[in-house]
């Protein structure tokens, strides 16, 4: 196997199918070299595809194409004790219209589904090769070689998806050493529920679906949980910061245990079926921890350029793939045009990423990841929260306080004045 | 539930070549043992007596948390070739 291509996309992820169905639309010869079986039998997700343009613009139709489970109508984010749970709803009827904020899906569908509308486009699509190394001729990256079917693809520009340990970025020099402290793990479980069942308890008709974040679900450790719901099966799972889980000291199924025995949610999964574990890594750095996004004839894209972020409420890194996929093409079309797949020529998409919604959500949110390494968002606040909440509900002759001062008790017990300033400091630069 | 039964919902195409290698050299001397900790699939177990780790590749999930955890470089983990390694259908 040694041919050429205009460009070369490793990873068949969401980001590098975009790519490559942009490139092929184009009539650009473009190959994606996939290591999985098919195109999303490696990746995983915590479960929700975020509604993005490029791919409305893309394939219009593909609500009635994709393989999706249910799209998303109710959003929740619970803050947990060992013994409580204080939760905030928001449910709206235009989420039940489209376009949809966004739908369940599971990867190995999804995923295989969109690679193959680009191979559909003319792409070619490579799977079971597993990209080992870059190619490197006259000062540029001009391919990668292939482990597995032992050989060499070559193209005149590279994009590597390949996700966020992403040899291949790692080999050009385009970022350093994999770093706990901009990670997160993210572990599943996907249970199997009838249907009716699924509904009846999330409150859920039709093809509606659930969105849960969980605060104080993993212990002293900084993480969060989540559940997503699909047509007949529940996702639930945690992810937790590398370095957290590293100083606690504790196994991360075990926090996936005690994460499902939590009374709240045990009642919720009740009578689930396993079905599948599934665990991957999670950029969390935000967009200080990005890599260099470009060099001599490669761009990277995905979760392989970093591009993902979590502010406590959103949580999102596929549109924010896919997007920077489609980018990504657009840049290797000029420069096929231009006969240049220099830095300098490539640097074009490093400016559109700035212009996009991508980079400039990333830069609004850059104090984020500092803020949810705050140990205090993941213990104290949600004890705050279920004392507040106790104490206002509670009745059997205790003298109430009004509101402000039962707040401010309940807090400055917990955390302390400085501590308080400290954390508000920290919560108002990354979000207010 | 255990770590056995979760691992057994998953499907696995296994080579025969191991894409995890350790530097039993350096695992002799560590102390802090993160890999055998944070492996959500239970691949790695440290023998007391032997003073050896083992490596149980064919249930990895791929997820790469000992070679980041790994502060000593003891691990030299890659991708499996093509094709192999962890199949998910429903993730």
């Amino acid at each position: 196997m040694a041919k050429s291509f205009d460009v070369v996309i490793v990873g068949a992820g969401p980001a590098g199918s975009i790519a490559a169905l942009k490139l092929a639309r184009a009539g650009r010869s473009v190959v994606m070299v996939e290591r999985g079986k098919s195109p999303g039998a490696k990746n995983m997700f915590g479960g929700l595809l975020h509604n993005t343009q490029v791919l409305n613009e893309l394939i219009p139709d593909f609500h009635e194409r994709a393989p999706l489970e249910r799209h998303v109508y109710k959003k929740s984010l619970a803050f947990l004790t060992a013994e409580s749970a204080v939760s905030l709803t928001f449910e709206n009827e235009n989420f039940d219209k489209p376009p949809h904020n966004g739908h369940t899906v599971f990867r190995p569908a999804f995923d295989n589904w969109l690679a193959n509308e680009a191979v559909k486009s003319g792409a070619l699509l490579l799977c079971e090769c597993t990209a080992e190394d870059v190619i490197k001729e006259d000062g540029r990256i001009g391919g990668v070689t292939v482990k597995s079917r032992e050989g060499e693809v070559r193209g005149k520009i590279v994009i590597a998806a390949d996700g966020i340990l992403s040899f291949i970025a790692e080999k050009a020099g385009l970022r350093q050493d994999f770093k706990t402290g901009n990670m997160g793990l993210g572990i599943k479980l996907l249970l199997g529920l009838p249907e009716a069942t699924i509904n009846e308890r999330f409150g859920l008709v039709r093809d509606q679906a659930a969105d849960v974040s969980f605060l104080g679900a993993t212990g002293a450790m900084r993480g969060g949980g989540f559940l997503y719901t699909q047509r007949e099966t529940v996702a639930i799972g945690l992810v937790v910061h590398l370095d957290s889980l590293k100083e606690s000291g504790r196994t991360p199924y075990d926090t996936l245990n005690a994460f499902l025995e939590h009374p709240s949610l045990k009642r919720l999964i009740k009578g689930g079926t396993p079905l599948e574990y599934s665990a991957h890594l999670v950029p969390e750095g935000g967009y200080k921890a990005m890599p260099r996004l470009y060099t001599d004839g490669l761009m990277l894209a995905g979760d392989a350029a970093g591009l993902c972020y979590t502010n406590g409420i959103n949580l999102e890194g596929i549109n924010l793939a896919m997007t920077s996929g489609a980018l990504a093409a657009d840049t290797a079309i000029e420069a096929l045009d231009a006969n240049d797949f220099s830095a300098r020529r490539l640097a074009r998409y490093k400016k559109r990423l700035d212009r996009s919604f991508v980079i400039k959500d990333m830069k609004t949110f850059r104090n984020a990841a500092g803020m949810m390494s705050t140990d205090r968002l993941y213990t104290t606040y949600p004890r705050i929260f279920s004392a507040i909440m106790e104490k206002m509900g509670r009745t059997g002759g205790a003298p109430r306080s009004k509101l402000l001062r039962l707040i401010r008790k309940e807090a400055m017990k917990e955390a302390g004045l400085k501590n308080l300033i400290a954390d508000g400091y920290k919560i108002g630069r990354a979000l207010l | 539930m255990n770590i056995e039964n979760l691992t057994q919902l998953t499907q696995f195409l296994v080579d025969d070549r191991a894409h995890i290698i350790v530097n039993q050299e350096i695992c002799k001397t560590c102390d802090s043992r993160a890999c055998v900790k944070m492996c959500l699939a239970n691949c790695y177990t440290f023998n007391e007596e032997t003073r050896l780790l083992s490596v149980v590749y064919e249930t990895c999930l791929e997820c790469g948390t000992c070679y980041v955890m790994c502060d000593k470089g003891a691990i030299d983990w890659n991708y499996p070739r093509g094709g192999f390694g962890v199949n998910y259908r429903l993730t």
